[in-house]
């Protein structure tokens, strides 16, 4: 992949005189997602801040496309199209006084024709999912509400990189894994993301790589297990250990065997437990993921099809997914992990049916081959076409055996 | 409390997705009639129509529309009782005289003068709640684009909409802050938290405005505010009732004038 973002030696020091910034050299590629972690005052956001020139370093170099980046009003212009940053707050972000006219904000400054200007506000209310509050104005919404306008605001430029400064403060647990899951879908859409948070809970399982940032410098840089399994490093940059890496090293203490990829979801806990009470999953045999993509096709024969499978689970991935799910009035049981809560119920021997979109579709079956591979488990992935046709196994049990020298 | 000022009761009104000329064209043309007119029937027969209109299709709780009513109500009473001793003319009705150089009297002519007056003030704030209580600022914003109000005043008038809530929840949360520790007990300490008060919302709304031109920067801002995608086409089915009203209305109008000529 290739570099998209890259920092050579940055230091920054406030009018005031007090350097915030210490000699930060690090890079970014292209559709990786990263988590920026470290206490409050470690510089994360000043950090943040030089990504899309509003802060200039006092000396060091920063390339965007490796290129230097100008700090003239165009390059600038130029820049803050394709890097998106949305603040910590978003009430300081939404400006205008109504959706629309907020998320149309940066197009319109872009010069996009009225119909450009209308298809940019329509896609990105679509992709966070707020279709139908164009007209209302912002103190009329949710705190989860206002994050996704302000996230919209800033999608509708088309950016290349989303820098979002502490994405989940201020909102519920429940809102804060819908806005993960957000994020997830926009990188999957081939953006690159940058957090900065001091929720290490939230960042492990999320990030493919941790940067721990204290006092202005970064202390450690590493996949999110290595970086936060290092407790020297961990507190000294005043955090925590997350818990299932805690758990896991305890266990491990206690003779459980480890594999070399700590685990990062319930998933990965309960198979590591399981295995060592050497019980195979499967004392009944394990149900079927079915997977419906619901921008294929009608989606009005689902609610008579979920019907017909009493005891099926449903879960819903992505922001379309779960408006269908709404529209067509089908209770959920999971909006966030699901792959990882179906696969651990259909070990249980229940079905389940996962509804997604497009691009997603293809994640379920990587993630449940990875799991397969990694447990022997076998687990059947079929997809229901909403035209109702019948289901075309994904990966059946031949194919997972061909992939596992294990099994 | 930003729950229940007129702005939201416009924005969740039943009516909020009728075209906001038609609405304007009913609340003027009807405030215009009233005000013209010299009997006290045609605005009370207004008035009446358009609480009605609001309450029952439009929705609005009577409680609420009783409650934002009793403010002018309570205003116009206090008026037409200094205008019934004020005016003159007709005979005296009642005549109040404690001491000899105060001499208060009630004629018919101060009543028919003061009841016609009481009638107006009453069809006329009805028209312009009907506006209020209809059309969001938002709508406006677009209409006032169109009438030629040039456009650096409408995007300041966008900004500052946009800021009032924000800085009146602040307001609030401060306030609340300073209750809970007593901060308005006593005269004293009400001035002292009272002015502190303010300082604070001068320094948070200085670090807002800090913050608006940050965020503008980040959305490459250069100098245009977009307007709200144009509302929805004026409506042959909703403009149709508005005219046949406010014929109707005029025509009631023009029958008591010429009545009043004729039996003057």
């Amino acid at each position: 992949m290739s570099i998209i973002l890259e920092t050579r030696d940055i230091r920054y020091r406030y009018p005031g005189g007090q350097e915030a910034i210490k000699g930060i050299s690090f890079h970014m590629r292209r559709g990786e997602k990263i988590a920026l972690v470290g206490p409050n005052g470690a510089g994360k956001s000043t950090l943040l801040q030089m990504f899309n020139g509003m802060i200039r370093p006092t000396s060091g170099t920063m390339l965007f496309d490796n290129e230097p980046i100008r700090y003239d009003t165009p390059s600038l212009r130029q820049l803050r199209k394709r890097v998106g940053y949305v603040l910590q707050n978003a009430d300081r972000q939404i400006i205008a006084p109504t959706v629309y006219q907020d998320v149309a904000f940066g197009p319109a400054n872009l010069r996009y024709d009225e119909q450009a200007i209308r298809q940019a506000v329509a896609l990105a209310l679509r992709q966070v999912g707020l279709e139908g509050f164009e007209r209302r104005p912002p103190h009329h919404l949710s705190g989860g509400e206002k994050k996704r306008v302000a996230i919209a605001g800033v999608l509708a430029m088309d950016p290349d990189v989303l820098v979002f400064d502490e994405p989940t403060s201020g909102l519920d647990p429940s809102g804060s894994e819908d806005l993960m899951e957000l994020l997830d879908e926009l990188n999957h859409d081939g953006k690159t993301i940058v957090i900065s948070t001091h929720d290490v809970e939230l960042a492990y399982p999320w990030a493919e790589r941790a940067i721990l940032l204290t006092d202005g410098q970064i202390i450690r840089e590493d996949v999110p297990d290595v970086a936060f399994g290092n407790t020297k490093y961990v507190r000294m940059a005043h955090l925590s250990v997350p818990t299932l890496l805690e758990l896991s090293v305890e266990l491990g203490k206690r003779g459980f065997a480890i594999p070399e990829r700590k685990p990062r979801t319930v998933l990965d806990m309960v198979h590591i437990i399981e295995n060592h009470l050497s019980k195979p999953y499967a004392h009944t045999a394990p149900g079927t993921i079915t997977v419906c993509n619901v921008d294929e096709g009608e989606t009005s024969s689902l609610p008579a099809w979920v019907k017909a499978r009493p005891g099926i689970i449903v879960g819903a991935m992505g922001t379309r997914a779960k408006q269908c799910a709404v529209q067509e009035q089908i209770a959920l049981e999971f909006t966030y992990g699901v792959i990882d809560k179906c696969i651990l119920r259909v070990l249980r021997g229940q079905d389940s049916l996962i509804l997604t979109t497009g691009s997603m579709v293809s994640r379920v079956a990587v993630r449940v081959e990875a799991y397969c591979k990694e447990s022997g488990n076998t687990i059947n992935v079929a997809s229901l076409n909403t035209t109702n046709q019948p289901p075309v196994p994904g990966l059946t049990k031949e194919e997972v055996k061909k992939n596992d020298p294990s099994c | 409390m930003i729950e229940t000022n007129l702005d939201s009761v416009a924005q969740q009104s039943a009516f909020r997705h009728i075209h906001p000329g038609t609405k304007l064209i009913l609340a003027l043309g009807s405030l215009i009639i009233c005000l013209i007119s010299p009997s006290p029937v045609v605005p009370l027969i207004s008035g009446i129509v358009l609480s009605l209109v609001l309450i029952i299709p439009g929705r609005i709780s009577p409680l609420l529309y009783g409650e934002l009513l009793l403010g002018p109500a309570i205003f116009a009473i206090m008026s037409v009782v200094v205008l019934l001793f004020m005016l003159g003319g007709g005979d005296v009705i009642w005549r109040f005289n404690p001491v000899p150089w105060i001499d208060l009297s009630i004629t018919t002519g101060s009543i028919s003068r003061s009841t016609l007056v009481l009638c107006r003030v009453f069809g006329c704030s009805i028209s312009l709640f009907f506006i209020a209580l209809t059309t969001p600022m938002t709508d406006l914003f677009n209409g006032m684009k169109r009438i030629g109000i040039p456009i650096e005043l409408i995007d300041l008038m966008m900004i500052i909409y946009r800021y009032i809530f924000i800085v009146y929840a602040q307001a609030v949360e401060i306030w609340q802050a300073q209750v809970m520790r007593l901060g308005y007990s006593r005269p004293r300490e009400a001035i002292r938290s009272l002015s502190l008060l303010c300082g604070m919302l001068f320094i948070s709304s200085w670090i807002a405005g800090e913050d608006l031109i940050h965020a503008m920067d980040c959305r490459c801002y250069d100098g245009i505010f977009p307007s709200l995608d144009s509302a929805e086409p004026v409506q042959i089915q909703s403009l149709i009732p508005v005219m046949l009203y406010l014929a109707a209305l005029s025509g009631i109008l023009l029958v008591i004038t010429t009545r009043v000529v004729i039996f003057s």
